[in-house]
C-alpha cells in the first residue's frame, strides 16, 4: 500500500464513523423553531427573544412597504410550514387573514399588540393605497412607543413558550434581558427630549406613523397639508404647507412624499427650514444599515428628530 | 456687400460670356456646348421649344447651377436681380407689400442697417412704377397673381442690379400686367442694364426684344431677333429636340474655350455650329 | 413709510386675489418671474416656428434632447448642469444636422428632422437602459415652476436675454428666410446664419421651458400663443406682440388659478393658453366662425 492510499483510507474511515455517530450528536441539538414574522421590526424582536432556537422568516422585508404588500405563492408555502406566525395586528396587515387561509395554516398565530392601549388613527391624507385603514380605526404603528414594545416582547415570549415548552426558560431569560435594554432606550429617549421645550417639539411629516411616539415622548407631529405623493404640486398646496410651517414655527421638515427634491428645497428656502431626511416608520433598514435593529431604529429616529427640531 | 453708387446708370453691366457651357442633371446634358458673348446693355430673349434648356441656362447664369463643363464669365461677384419661374415666396406670410418689396434694398441696408424715410420713399416709387400705388400697406396674401408679380418686379427695381435675369415672368399674368411690365424692361435697358428673359410667347419677343438666343439644347441661333426667329432656324430647333438617352455614349468633345466645330460620338442627324456674333 | 400706514395697505394687498399670493409667498414671485422670462423669449420664437411650419418640432426636439441628457448623466451623475449642457448639445446637433440635410439634399426640413430625432431618441433610450433609469433622468431634467431657485431664474433670464438679442439681430434675415429663402440666398450670406441661429434659439428655449414648466408641456407656451394670435392679427409685428402678451397673461392666470383652485401649475398654465386658443378660434376676426360667415356689409371699393 502506498502512503497516499493509506491516508485516503484513514480519512474515509473517519468520515464514515462520524456519519454513523451524527444522529447521536444531532439528538443533542433541537431543530430551530420555524417562525414567520410579518415585517422587519417584528422579525428583529422575535430574533431577540428566540435567539438560536428560532429561525425567523420575514414576509415584508426591510425597505419594503407593508401597505402595498402582495404575498407570493412561495411565501404562502413558507407560512404553511411554519410552527408559529407573529403579526402586529391593529389592522396593519390587512392581507394576513387571507394569507393564513390560503396557506391553510393551523399553527399558533400571535398578535403581538394584544394588551396595549391603542391610539385612534387619523384620517390619512397621503396619496398611496393602504393595506390597512386609518380613519376611525386604531392606528397600527404602536411600536413607535417603547413601552408598547415591552408588551410586544412579553407576548412573543409567551407565544414561543406555548410552541416550545422545553425552551421556555431560555425565552424568558432572553426577553428579560432585552426588556432591560428597552427600558434603557425609553429612558434615553425621554432624556434626549427633556431639554427641548414643548413648544419647539413640532415636526412635519407626510406619513401619519408617529402618533404613538408623539404620545409617549410629547412631540407634536403635523402632517404636510395639501401636498401628496403622486400628483404634481399645485401652488395652493405649496402655499398651505409654507403657511403651516411659518404659523407653527416648525423647523423640522420630514417630507418624503413630495417626490421633487427641488420643491422641498424651495419650501425650505421660503420658510427658513432645512429639509431633513427620512424617518424610519414602518420598517428597519438593511441589517447592515444604520437602523438594522429596532433599538437602532429608535435611536436613529430620535437623533434625527431632535437635530431637525434644533434646526441643525 | 459693396454699396453701389447713387446713380444706377454708373454701374456698368459686364460682358457676359458663355464658354462651351454644358449643363445638365445626372450627367445628361440639358444644355450642350453653348458659347456666346452677350454685350452689356443687351435686352435679350431666350427662346426655344419646350425642354430646350432655357430655364437651365438662365439658372446657370444666376449661379444656381454648376456647369458640367465649360464656364460663364463676367458674372462672378456681380450683383444680379433674378426672378425664377416659381418664386419661393410664401404669399401667406403676414407682411405688407411695402415691406416685402423692401427686401430689394438689402444691398443698401443689409441685415442690420436702419430703414430710413428715404428707403420708404424708394419703395413707394417702385410700387408706383409697377402700378401698385395704394397697395403699400395691403397684406401679401390679398394680392392676385398679377399683382403679386408686379410686386416682385418692384422688388427687382429696388435691387437696382446691373444684370436682370427673368424666367417666364409673364407666364401666369394677364395682358395688361405683362404690357406694363414689358415697358419696365425697356426702361432698364435704357438705364444700361443687361436684361435676359426666358419667354415662350414669340409675339412678345418679336415686339419687344432686339436680341434673341434660340436654344434647343444647343445654340441654334443668336443675334437680332428678326434674323434669329426665321422659319429655318425654328424648324431646326424643333428637330433637335431629343429626350435624354440613357444609352448615349460619352461625349468626346474637349472643353475648348475657343469652341469651334469638333467631333462628337453621339447620334443626331443635323450638323450644328457654334456661332459667335459680335454685337454693336 | 410710517408703521400704521403700511399694515392696512399690506393687509388689503394680501387679501387681494390677484396680488395677495404674490405678496405673501416668495415662491410665487419666483414662479411669476420665471414665467415672465419664459414668455418673453418662447412666444416670439413660437411665432417664427409657426411661420416656418415647424410647430411640431418642439415635441420632436424634446425627444432629441434625451441622449444629451443621458450622456451628461453618465459623465456627472444626476447633475442639473451636466444634463442641461448635454441636452442643449444634443438638441443643437440634431437641429444643425437636420438643417444641413434639408438645405443640401432633396429631403425637406420635416423629414430630415424626423430622421435625426428618432435616431437621437433611440440612442438615448439605449444609453439609458445600459445605465440608469429613464424616469429618473427625465425627472431631473424637467423641473417645476414652483421650485425655481436663483440659479434656475438666472438660467431663464439668461436664455431670455440671448433670445431677445438674437431675434433683434437676426430679425431681417429671419423674416426673409421665412418669406423667400431663395431670394435671401441670392443676395446675401446670412441665410445659414439665420437658419441655424433660429434653430439654436429654439433649442435653448425648449430647455428653458423644460426647466420651468416641466415635461413636454413646455412646447405649449411656444406654439399656442402664436396660433392664437394668428386668429387676431395679420402682420408680423403685432403677431409677436400679441403672442407674448398672451403667454404672459396665461402664465399669470395659470399661476393664480393653481393657487386659488388647488390645481397643478404647469397643466393649468397650458390649459389657460388652450382656452384662449379655443375662444379665439370661435370668436376672433380670422377664426373659424367668422371665416364661414361672410361680412355683414362691404365697402364700395
Amino acid at each position: 500500500m502506498t502512503a497516499s492510499l493509506r491516508r485516503h483510507l484513514i480519512a474515509s474511515a473517519i468520515g464514515l464513523a462520524s456519519l454513523a455517530l451524527s444522529p447521536a450528536l444531532q439528538a443533542q441539538t433541537p431543530a430551530p423553531i420555524k417562525a414567520v414574522a410579518s415585517f422587519s421590526i417584528l422579525g428583529d424582536l422575535v430574533k431577540q427573544v428566540g435567539g438560536d432556537r428560532v429561525a425567523v422568516d420575514l414576509l415584508v422585508g426591510p425597505g419594503s412597504d407593508s401597505h402595498v404588500f402582495q404575498p407570493t405563492p412561495s411565501q404562502a408555502k413558507l407560512v404553511g410550514q411554519a410552527q408559529i406566525v407573529f403579526s402586529n395586528g391593529l389592522g396593519f396587515e390587512g392581507w394576513m387573514s387571507r394569507l393564513l387561509n390560503t396557506a391553510s395554516y393551523k399553527g399558533r398565530h400571535v398578535v403581538v399588540s394584544q394588551g396595549i392601549e391603542p391610539v385612534k388613527g387619523k384620517a390619512d391624507n397621503h396619496g398611496h393605497q393602504h393595506g390597512h385603514s386609518h380613519g376611525g380605526a386604531a392606528d397600527p404603528h404602536a411600536w413607535q412607543s417603547v413601552p408598547n414594545v415591552i408588551t410586544y416582547v412579553g407576548n412573543i415570549a409567551k407565544g414561543l413558550c406555548e410552541v416550545d415548552a422545553s425552551g421556555c426558560d431560555i425565552y424568558q431569560r432572553n426577553a428579560g434581558a432585552y426588556i432591560a435594554q428597552l427600558k434603557t432606550l425609553d429612558a434615553d429617549i425621554k432624556a434626549a427630549w427633556a431639554p427641548i421645550p414643548l413648544a419647539q417639539r413640532k415636526v412635519i411629516t407626510s406619513h401619519d406613523a408617529f402618533a404613538y411616539y408623539a404620545k409617549s415622548y410629547g412631540v407634536k407631529f403635523l402632517s404636510a397639508q395639501g401636498v401628496s405623493t403622486e400628483s404634481e404640486a399645485s401652488a395652493k398646496g405649496v402655499a398651505q404647507l409654507v403657511r403651516q410651517i411659518k404659523k407653527e414655527n416648525i423647523k423640522a421638515l420630514f417630507v418624503e412624499s413630495i417626490s421633487d427634491p427641488r420643491l422641498i428645497a424651495q419650501i425650505a428656502r421660503e420658510t427658513g427650514t432645512k429639509p431633513s431626511g427620512a424617518l424610519y416608520s414602518d420598517s428597519l433598514s438593511e441589517p447592515t444599515g444604520e437602523a438594522g435593529s429596532y433599538i437602532a431604529m429608535m435611536r436613529v429616529n430620535t437623533r434625527a428628530l431632535i437635530a431637525a427640531v434644533r434646526g441643525l | 456687400m459693396p454699396h453701389p453708387p447713387a446713380d444706377p446708370t454708373a454701374s456698368a453691366a459686364p460682358v457676359i460670356e458663355l464658354h462651351n457651357l454644358t449643363l445638365g442633371y445626372d450627367r445628361h446634358p440639358a444644355v450642350h456646348h453653348v458659347s456666346a458673348r452677350i454685350a452689356p446693355g443687351s435686352l435679350l430673349a431666350l427662346v426655344g421649344p419646350n425642354g430646350a434648356g432655357k430655364s437651365t441656362l438662365i439658372k446657370a447664369l444666376a449661379g444656381e447651377l454648376r456647369p458640367i463643363s465649360g464656364s460663364v464669365s463676367g458674372l462672378t461677384g456681380q450683383r444680379i436681380a433674378w426672378l425664377p419661374q416659381h418664386s419661393g415666396l410664401d404669399p401667406s406670410f403676414p407682411i405688407d407689400v411695402r415691406r416685402m418689396v423692401a427686401m430689394g434694398l438689402w444691398h443698401r441696408v443689409g441685415a442690420l442697417g436702419r430703414f430710413t424715410a428715404e428707403h420708404r420713399r424708394l419703395c413707394d416709387e417702385a410700387l408706383a412704377a409697377v402700378g401698385l400705388t395704394g397697395f403699400e400697406s395691403r397684406g401679401l396674401d390679398t394680392l392676385s397673381g398679377g399683382q403679386l408679380q408686379r410686386a416682385l418686379f418692384a422688388r427687382l427695381i429696388l435691387q437696382d442690379a446691373p444684370v436682370v435675369l427673368l424666367d417666364e415672368p409673364f407666364a401666369a399674368v394677364d395682358n395688361r400686367t405683362s404690357t406694363d411690365l414689358l415697358a419696365l424692361l425697356h426702361r432698364w435697358q435704357r438705364q444700361g442694364k443687361t436684361v435676359i428673359v426666358v419667354l415662350h410667347d414669340l409675339a412678345q419677343v418679336l415686339a419687344h426684344f432686339p436680341l434673341t438666343l434660340l436654344l434647343a439644347r444647343e445654340l441654334v441661333a443668336f443675334g437680332p431677333t428678326a434674323r434669329v426667329l426665321s422659319e429655318t432656324n425654328w424648324g431646326r430647333a424643333q428637330r433637335m429636340q431629343e429626350p435624354f438617352d440613357d444609352d448615349a455614349p460619352l461625349c468626346a468633345a474637349s472643353p475648348d474655350p475657343q469652341g469651334d466645330a469638333h467631333a462628337h460620338a453621339h447620334p443626331h442627324t443635323p450638323t450644328h455650329t457654334h456661332r459667335e456674333e459680335a454685337l454693336p | 413709510m410710517s408703521e400704521p400706514a403700511v399694515t392696512p395697505f399690506l393687509a388689503w394687498l394680501m387679501t387681494n386675489p390677484l396680488l395677495g399670493p404674490l405678496v405673501e409667498f416668495g415662491f410665487m414671485r419666483s414662479a411669476l418671474l420665471g414665467c415672465v422670462a419664459l414668455s418673453l423669449s418662447a412666444a416670439p420664437v413660437g411665432v417664427f416656428l409657426m411661420l416656418r411650419r415647424m410647430s411640431l418640432t418642439g415635441d420632436a426636439m424634446a425627444h432629441a434632447i434625451l441622449p444629451g441628457a443621458a450622456i451628461g448623466y453618465l459623465v456627472a451623475g444626476l447633475s442639473l448642469t451636466a444634463m442641461t449642457i448635454g441636452g442643449v448639445f444634443a438638441g443643437l446637433a440634431v437641429a444643425v444636422g437636420s438643417g444641413l440635410v434639408s438645405r443640401n439634399t432633396v429631403l425637406r426640413e420635416d423629414t430630415s428632422l424626423a430622421a435625426f430625432y428618432l435616431l437621437s431618441l433611440a440612442l438615448g433610450v439605449l444609453i439609458v437602459s445600459v445605465r440608469g433609469n429613464s424616469v429618473d433622468l427625465l425627472h431631473v431634467l424637467f423641473g417645476t415652476v414652483l421650485a425655481l431657485d436663483d440659479p434656475a431664474l438666472l438660467l431663464l433670464g439668461g436664455i431670455c436675454a440671448v433670445t431677445l438679442a438674437g431675434l433683434a439681430l437676426l430679425y431681417r434675415p429671419l423674416v426673409m428666410e421665412c418669406l423667400d429663402p431663395g431670394f435671401l440666398r441670392q443676395v446675401s450670406r446670412w441665410s445659414p446664419v439665420a437658419h441655424y441661429g433660429f434653430l439654436g434659439l429654439l433649442v435653448i428655449n425648449l430647455v428653458a421651458g423644460f426647466h420651468a414648466l416641466g415635461t413636454l408641456m413646455a412646447v405649449g407656451i411656444m406654439v399656442l400663443p402664436a396660433a392664437t394670435a394668428r386668429f387676431w392679427v395679420r402682420r408680423l409685428g403685432p403677431l409677436l406682440l400679441m403672442a407674448t402678451a398672451l403667454a404672459l397673461g396665461a402664465s399669470l392666470s395659470g399661476l393664480l388659478l393653481s393657487y386659488h383652485a388647488d390645481l397643478p401649475t404647469s397643466p393649468t398654465i397650458v390649459l389657460s393658453l388652450g382656452a384662449a386658443y379655443l375662444l379665439s378660434l370661435l370668436l376672433a376676426p380670422y377664426g373659424a366662425l367668422r371665416h364661414q360667415r361672410p361680412a355683414s356689409s362691404h365697402l364700395k371699393a
